[in-house]
């Protein structure tokens, strides 16, 4: 069975500007009709990995309160917590220790590691999953996907160790079908040349993307994309562009059975109903055929391209992808 | 990308300590989207009416009660800038003289996988009475 859930960070300029605080974001997701939630607990919990009691108290209230189920704890590792070196070996897995721990407190038995995190965690942590029933699970992001040796290592490895406590999350932004059309308004916006995304418009038009180009290229930007840069701001945009794949769904065929959890990443739910360049219901139909059971959980990042002086859409985007999730779920699942 | 979290509004005004002004404050959110550790403050710059004020005069503080130059918070895992609170930065001196200035404040964060420190600058325009 498939259900619905929202994540958290779907909603933080309204936390961050003190618009809404946790509980009436808590609310607003059960409002919305979401199952479950997704938290980062680095986000809208203090003190974390060790917060303070109340902080733990508030939390557990609210879910017993809105009868929301705690899907999926976001979690990141900070190798670079210190400017002079990256962490050891044994300062990572004490500090995702830590991690598993506050997981369990908060009610959640699945830890969404951030891409990156390194391969040789996973055995290391296996026992503290165990005992704690806190699975973890590295995302598989556009830009640090299938290609990328971090994401292949600690597939790898999760492979070898076969066990039910270690997986993927996988973040739907690597199947964009077309270049979101907010972050064309926004970049250009902010001085980015038009043409820059007629190229990368034309490239998923032809059924690939910007990422793919550079693997291609050894990352050597082509003549047409040269061509495209006007401007000496074009030289600081166009690398942050790599992050938008277009993967066929089947790249999923053999990872199914390791699959916990989905971001559903959304830059804009437009007003007919689908997601501008994402087809979830598609995606939906392909999970559902291979008898995905688990949460899809909404991942609204159009809040970062919003345009100066326009309003933070935040909350209406969150409630239009739980409906249309649900509608398809209901035609999908019955 | 996260220029709208920098330089809260109405936060740069001078500062006094006994009764004489010790220097000029501001406050900005996070740029990033989570909180972090003090020591994961990448780099911090101040610039007034185009000059930019020297590094090691700059001092940040989550509390305003322990301050820290930004050599010294290289090394400070104990306090967090929280996701939604502001971090407070100084500039301890002469302040600002009277009239209007040009204020800029450059904030950059290191993530926890992505290569490079996100950053974010905003200019106000302050005046002080």
């Amino acid at each position: 069975m498939i259900k619905t859930c929202v994540s958290l960070y779907s909603l933080q300029d309204e936390y961050l500007n003190h618009r809404m605080d946790l509980e009436q974001i808590l609310r607003y997701v059960k409002e919305c009709g979401a199952q479950g939630v997704e938290l980062l607990p680095d986000q809208m919990l203090h003190g974390t990995p060790n917060p303070p009691q109340e902080q733990i108290d508030l939390w557990n209230r609210l879910i017993a309160e809105t009868g929301l189920t705690p899907v999926c704890d976001d979690v990141f590792l900070n190798t670079n917590l210190y400017k002079n070196r990256t962490l050891t070996h044994r300062e990572c897995i004490d500090l995702l220790i830590d991690e598993i721990k506050l997981a369990h407190k908060l009610g959640f038995h699945l830890i969404r590691l951030v891409s990156m995190v390194p391969w040789w965690v996973q055995e290391p942590l296996l026992p503290y999953c165990e005992k704690y029933d806190v699975a973890i699970a590295v995302e598989v992001h556009a830009g640090m996907a299938f290609d990328v040796q971090a994401t292949n290592d600690f597939i790898k490895e999760m492979k070898r160790l076969n066990s039910r406590y270690i997986g993927l999350v996988i973040d739907t932004g690597i199947f964009c079908r077309r270049m979101p059309r907010v972050v064309r308004n926004y970049e250009v916006s902010v001085g980015t040349s038009p043409e820059v995304f007629d190229y990368m418009d034309s490239l998923f038009a032809q059924g690939t993307d910007f990422h793919q180009v550079l693997l291609k290229t050894g990352y050597q930007y082509p003549d047409e994309l040269k061509a495209a840069m006007k401007c000496e701001h074009d030289k600081l945009s166009v690398p942050l562009l790599d992050g938008y794949e277009n993967y066929p769904f089947e790249v999923l065929d053999d990872l199914i059975p390791y699959i916990k959890h989905f971001h559903l990443k959304t830059f804009e739910m437009t007003e007919e109903g689908p997601e501008y360049s994402m087809d979830y219901k598609a995606l939906l139909e392909y999970l559902h055929s291979k008898n995905y059971d688990g949460y899809v959980s909404t991942e609204y990042e159009g809040n970062r391209f919003t345009l100066a002086g326009q309003p933070m859409q935040e909350k209406k985007q969150v409630a239009m992808q739980q409906a249309y999730l649900k509608k398809c779920l209901q035609e999908i699942q019955g | 990308m996260f220029d709208n979290n920098v330089f809260l509004k109405d936060s740069c005004r001078n500062y006094c300590e006994q009764g004489k002004v010790a220097g000029f404050e501001l406050a900005t959110n996070i740029t990033y989207y989570r909180g972090i550790p003090l020591s994961m403050v990448e780099y911090i710059k101040v610039a007034v009416d185009g000059a930019e004020v020297p590094n090691d005069t700059i001092e940040i503080s989550v509390d305003r009660i322990d301050w820290f130059t930004l050599k010294e918070a290289e090394t400070v895992t104990t306090y967090k800038w929280e996701y939604g609170e502001p971090l407070y930065i100084r500039v301890p001196g002469e302040g600002l003289s009277k009239g209007e200035h040009k204020v800029r404040l450059t904030v950059a964060t290191r993530t926890a996988y992505i290569p490079v420190p996100l950053e974010g600058i905003k200019e106000r325009t302050v005046v002080i009475e």
